[in-house]
């Protein structure tokens, strides 16, 4: 079914919209500096982190980039709940990212699948189980990293509207809440688009904004055969052609 | 001994001949002439004494071998006791001791002109004595009747017995600016002290038994300075880190007033400087008594003083002996974390004390001490000049460092923050609260940061494990389907 796909044989269909790609890509750069310099700051003692800060100018400047970084990191995530939120409450978006209770049963039926005791892997909508954890995860884990952020940036500020405890307490959040999304990221999120035998050597759903079909009906079959039946009434031929709608996909799962 | 040998006009009126029961054949071959004989058949007794109006006395006792082996030993006695002959002993009153070796003195100069003892340098300050109507004694240096030539002095054991020989006594020399300074040697302060078994000329070079050249200086200082040179010669390496310090800038800049080596370890009394520590301070009130009053009330000074306490850091613990640099530069700066952790992180002292060790090192994984550290790195890498950034003396003070145990914590944190505000302008007064003082995070010091720790070091690995499950076990299904 690798083969299909990759030579094009297959017919595939629209995932991502153009904002929801640009926005990966933005966030690919925001949180690769964030990590990087964030990281140097944290692991100061080692070595990469001492050549990186050098090369860098220095620990003011690697403080000034992590900070940069930080506002267009803010900026992102806040424009992407208040269009989630728009779309949802106004647009009538399906709230496709919202946890369920088939997410809960979904997860333990792969656990099954995996061990032998299920036949079929779990079939899941237009974001599995996975996807929804990796993105509540780094969406809490991110506000908890801008509220923390804000803190060490100002503590002579915030210490006028919070207890002293407050600004150790954001110090040991940001640091470890930073170890949380790096984990997820590097060790979730590269192996499930990367390095998984399914999607090897890249998962580039996300950069063409395109899916093939074999792989829909293999990872996302309830969406699959809402498509098919059109019963929500939209039609993947329209919603390849809107590539300039930041909501695309969300209509698409509606 | 040699004050002994002073003699005093003869009391006795008798002389005998055939007394003298020295052998005169060997040695130099000098024979005593007849007069000298007939005096010595009295005073050559011991026990023969003059005695002057004051109920001061001398010993007017010779000894006749003494004298036959000494430069004047071919000279009879009336060639100096003029007046004194075999037949003639006249009676001489004096009121003191002195008076009476004055007044011997002045019978060396009928043979020894002024032009001749003015042509030996050492005496230049003895005349210059005169003229201030202060009288030299030539017997306190020379002896009287064991005089011998100074160039010739084979009498003399050692160096040092030569020169204490004229510097023993209290004789001092003088600067053209008016200046005197003392040249007299405390021969005990001079055994006890670590250069006892050096010879004179190992610090006073180009002085020895046969030269005494000249020196002339303006002032007292420009000695002390020339002085302070012969160090050198042997403690090179501590000569080379003072070209370093402070002081030596402030010496070469032409400010004479700066300490050379003496200043601090004196000259002859010159002792092993780790003995008794607060003296070492009181080395350095001598020119910062502002510094040393306040160090005195600190935490560390008090300690000192009150109780004899020699872990305490004095002055060149912080500052170095020799090479005191100038505090006031960012290179000093970086330094004082390592130079407060060189007691603060020894565990053996700071446990008599109760005191924490971690002190060092929660600041240097703090904000601040990682910034130092890295801003150290910084300026060794790419020379970027950085910012001055909170040190251990910017909150705890520096000669001023006072206790906190015992201080109301209100008042520590009023204080505190004023600290704080040195960096922080706009610090409200609840500031200090965000400091964890120096402890790690603990349920009782900072419960919030504490727990957020805990959970964390119990969650990241639960969720790495759960991560690396799921990918193992989608990998192995994979694999089997296959």
């Amino acid at each position: 079914m690798m083969t299909d796909y990759w030579t094009g044989k297959d017919e595939k269909v629209r995932r991502f919209g153009t904002a929801r790609i640009v926005e990966h890509f933005i966030h690919i750069v925001t949180f690769g500096t964030l990590v990087a310099t964030g990281l140097s700051q944290r692991f100061f003692s080692l070595d990469i982190s001492q050549w990186l800060i050098m090369k860098m100018g220095g620990i003011d400047n690697i403080r000034l980039i992590h900070r940069c970084a930080g506002v267009i990191f803010v900026i992102t995530t806040a424009t992407h709940i208040a269009v989630a939120v728009f779309g949802v409450l106004f647009r009538r978006w399906h709230p496709s990212m919202a946890i369920t209770r088939n997410d809960f049963t979904d997860a333990i039926h792969n656990i099954r699948y995996y061990v032998g005791l299920e036949n079929a892997p779990a079939a899941c909508d237009r974001y599995t189980y996975k996807q929804k954890f990796e993105y509540w995860g780094i969406l809490t884990g991110g506000l908890l990293m801008i509220w923390s952020g804000l803190i060490l940036w100002f503590p002579t500020f915030m210490v006028r509207f919070l207890p002293g405890g407050f600004i150790p307490l954001a110090k040991t959040l940001h640091s470890n809440e930073a170890m949380v999304i790096v984990l997820i990221i590097a060790v979730w999120h590269i192996y499930n688009s990367i390095f998984s035998p399914e999607v090897f050597p890249l998962d580039t759903s996300i950069f063409t904004g395109y899916i093939s079909k074999e792989r829909m009906e293999h990872e996302h079959p309830v969406e699959m055969r809402r498509r098919k039946a059109g019963s929500i009434g939209d039609n993947p031929e329209e919603i390849r052609q809107s590539t300039g709608r930041a909501e695309s996909e969300e209509i698409a799962s509606r | 001994m040699k004050g002994s040998k002073s003699i005093a006009c003869a009391v006795l009126l008798i002389c005998f001949w055939g007394v003298l029961a020295i052998d005169l054949s060997d040695a130099r071959e000098v024979v005593l002439s007849d007069e000298a004989r007939t005096c010595l058949g009295c005073h050559a007794k011991p026990g023969t004494i003059k005695k002057f109006q004051n109920d001061e006395s001398v010993a007017a006792y010779v000894d006749p071998e003494k004298f036959r082996i000494s430069v004047h030993g071919f000279l009879t006695c009336s060639n100096c006791h003029i007046g004194f002959s075999a037949d003639s002993h006249p009676d001489r009153r004096f009121r003191s001791k002195k008076q009476y070796q004055i007044q011997t003195s002045r019978e060396c100069r009928h043979c020894h002109t002024m032009e001749q003892l003015r042509t030996k340098p050492v005496h230049a300050g003895l005349f210059r004595r005169e003229e201030e109507g202060k009288s030299a004694v030539c017997t306190e240096c020379h002896s009287a009747h064991a005089v011998m030539p100074v160039a010739g002095g084979r009498i003399f054991s050692n160096e040092a017995q030569y020169c204490m020989s004229c510097h023993g006594f209290s004789i001092s020399m003088a600067f053209r600016s008016g200046e005197q300074q003392s040249v007299t040697i405390d021969k005990l302060e001079l055994q006890n002290s670590v250069h006892a078994r050096l010879s004179c000329s190992d610090c006073h070079y180009g002085f020895s038994s046969d030269e005494h050249p000249r020196r002339d200086f303006r002032t007292k200082r420009e000695y002390s300075l020339a002085s302070s040179e012969s160090c050198r010669r042997c403690h090179f390496d501590k000569y080379t880190k003072t070209l370093e310090s402070v002081h030596y800038t402030v010496l070469s800049r032409g400010n004479q007033k700066a300490p050379v080596c003496t200043d601090c370890h004196g000259a002859h009394s010159v002792a092993r400087g780790s003995k008794e520590r607060s003296i070492t301070t009181q080395r350095c009130q001598g020119c910062h008594p502002e510094v040393y009053e306040i160090y005195a009330k600190s935490v560390h000074g008090k300690a000192l003083f009150d109780e004899h306490n020699q872990d305490v850091p004095v002055c060149i613990d912080c500052h170095k002996a020799h090479n005191i640099l100038y505090p006031n530069t960012l290179d000093y700066r970086e330094k004082i974390p390592a130079l407060c952790s060189g007691c603060h992180a020894n565990k053996t002292v700071m446990g008599k004390y109760g005191l924490s060790t971690d002190v060092v090192k929660t600041y240097l994984t703090d904000f601040h001490g990682v910034t130092l550290g890295l801003y150290k790195k910084q300026r060794e890498a790419m020379d970027k000049p950085a910012r001055p950034i909170a040190v251990c003396t910017d909150c705890h003070g520096t000669h001023n460092i006072t206790s906190t145990r015992g201080t109301d914590a209100n008042l520590l944190k009023a204080n505190l923050v004023k600290r704080c505000q040195q960096c922080h302008k706009d610090a409200p007064t609840n500031f200090p609260d965000t400091w964890l003082s120096h402890y790690e995070p603990s349920m009782k010091s900072a419960p919030l940061a504490y727990l957020a720790n805990l959970v964390y070091k119990i969650f990241i690995p639960v969720l790495l494990i759960g991560l690396f499950l799921q990918i193992l076990l989608h990998i192995w299904r994979y694999a089997v389907d296959r």
